[in-house]
């Protein structure tokens, strides 16, 4: 079997497009998951049960099931339901940025409740208002124990943009695995793309371990 | 548009040997993953110094690759690289067991060296040989601390056998796009997929975080 690896850098243009496309999709999504988050965390501690209830609900179902599932419902049964078409990249970055969000729930509601009840009261004993016990107390210490999981999630977000190439979203996969099956170039290819993630990611990784650390055990 | 549920009871038995499918690819990962993640976990913390950086590099890679970029490679690539062939099933048991398996290394580690080194010290003193300790002092506390986690990587794991339709394991997803291409209902089959993930994965995940309050506190010394 011979190899022709000229054909990952003669592909170097559409490659790079894909990989933009991945970043792109990342960025978005975050961008959206986190306020979409502390939405959902918002309602999960809220008095009103309904509100409660929702965000169970969706935080449940989206963290119970494959996203790659999540993926070709919002696809092919979305349009039929609601009679309108949505491009690949829009369906990809909805069922992204839902899925992200729930995750970001979890980590936001872990984060406001592992901040002592007493710190608060503390804080008001001493004067303080409400808002300013949550600016100054509350959320200082809170923003310090999600960062590290939002950095996890941020990972797991990175690769997971790798699904939405199921639905022709032109992100690295999606591209690469196009390329192999037009040129036949399939062991060069697949190489290639494997390699492009893993020179984005391992950064990323380490990047995560270093935030872990530094954030360890900080109040 | 109208719900029936034809399309899904006319295919049900189709359906639910896809679904069988998932919990076989994901059970016989998790197993192999766990024989595979306790050998580089321990590696890792025990093993001399070259194989300690050795472990740490595949485990540092598999968490920067996408499950679906190791399960497309095993399954198209490295057929070409090593002049033989692999079947779908095998591929995909493979790539996700790789992949979890640096996941389990991580939780193993942990675990590991979340046990004070003054227990192993104690122990050394007591005259006991290194495995020895590894095996009546370390791992007892650490496996119990190690639990919550093997469970949620066992959700993890359900979930990325759905990934393996993309190289035509004859799981629920593929048997869904088919039942679904011949039936134009693609709302009930899909959902019924979904439906179906979660009757699976919810209880899975409930007992992750019982484990978490449960168990996570016992053995901490």
């Amino acid at each position: 079997m011979t190899f022709d690896w000229s054909i990952v850098w003669a592909s170097r243009g559409a490659l790079a497009t894909g990989a933009w496309m991945t970043v792109t999709l990342t960025i978005l999504t975050m961008a959206i998951a986190i306020p979409g988050g502390i939405l959902l965390a918002l309602m999960r501690l809220s008095p009103l049960g309904a509100a409660r209830g929702l965000a169970i609900a969706f935080v449940e179902f989206f963290r119970c099931t494959p996203l790659i599932l999540q993926v070709y419902w919002a696809f092919y049964v979305l349009p039929t339901q609601l009679e309108v078409q949505f491009s690949g990249f829009a369906t990809g970055l909805m069922a992204l940025s839902m899925n992200v969000s729930a995750y970001n729930a979890e980590t936001f509601r872990a984060g406001i409740n592992s901040i002592r009840r007493g710190q608060s009261e503390a804080g008001l004993a001493l004067g303080m208002s409400g808002a300013q016990v949550y600016r100054e107390v509350v959320l200082p210490q809170a923003v310090k124990r999600v960062l590290p999981v939002l950095a996890t999630t941020w990972v797991a977000l990175f690769k997971d943009t790798s699904l939405v190439s199921v639905i022709a979203v032109g992100d690295l996969a999606y591209t690469a695995m196009q390329i192999r099956s037009r040129s036949f170039r399939v062991l060069e290819m697949l190489t290639a793309m494997a390699v492009l993630y893993w020179a984005m990611g391992y950064p990323q990784a380490k990047l995560t371990d270093w935030i872990h650390r530094r954030l360890a055990g900080r109040e | 548009m109208e719900f029936t549920l034809g399309p899904v009871l006319d295919n049900l038995p189709f359906l639910l040997r896809g679904l069988w499918m998932n919990v076989v690819v994901s059970v016989v990962s998790i197993g192999l993953s766990l024989i595979l993640g306790f050998g580089v976990g321990l590696g890792r913390s025990f093993g001399p110094r070259w194989l300690a950086v050795a472990l740490a590099f595949y485990v540092d890679s598999m968490r920067a690759l996408p499950v679906l970029v190791v399960i497309v490679w095993t399954f198209f690539a490295f057929p070409l690289l090593a002049q033989t062939s692999i079947r779908p099933v095998p591929a995909a048991i493979t790539a996700i067991s790789l992949h979890v398996a640096a996941s389990v290394a991580e939780v193993v580690r942990a675990g590991v060296e979340s046990v004070r080194e003054g227990q192993t010290r104690a122990a050394l003193a007591l005259g006991m040989t290194r495995i020895q300790v590894l095996a009546d002092v370390i791992l007892p506390q650490a496996v119990v601390r190690m639990l919550p986690a093997f469970t949620s990587l066992m959700v993890i794991t359900i979930k990325d056998s759905a990934v393996a339709s993309v190289i035509a394991v004859p799981e629920i997803i593929r048997q869904s796009e088919t039942v679904a291409g011949q039936t134009f209902r693609p709302f009930e089959v899909y959902t019924f997929a979904l439906l179906a993930f979660f009757a699976i994965l919810f209880p899975v995940a409930r007992l992750a975080d019982w484990l978490y309050g449960r168990v996570a506190h016992l053995g901490r010394s």
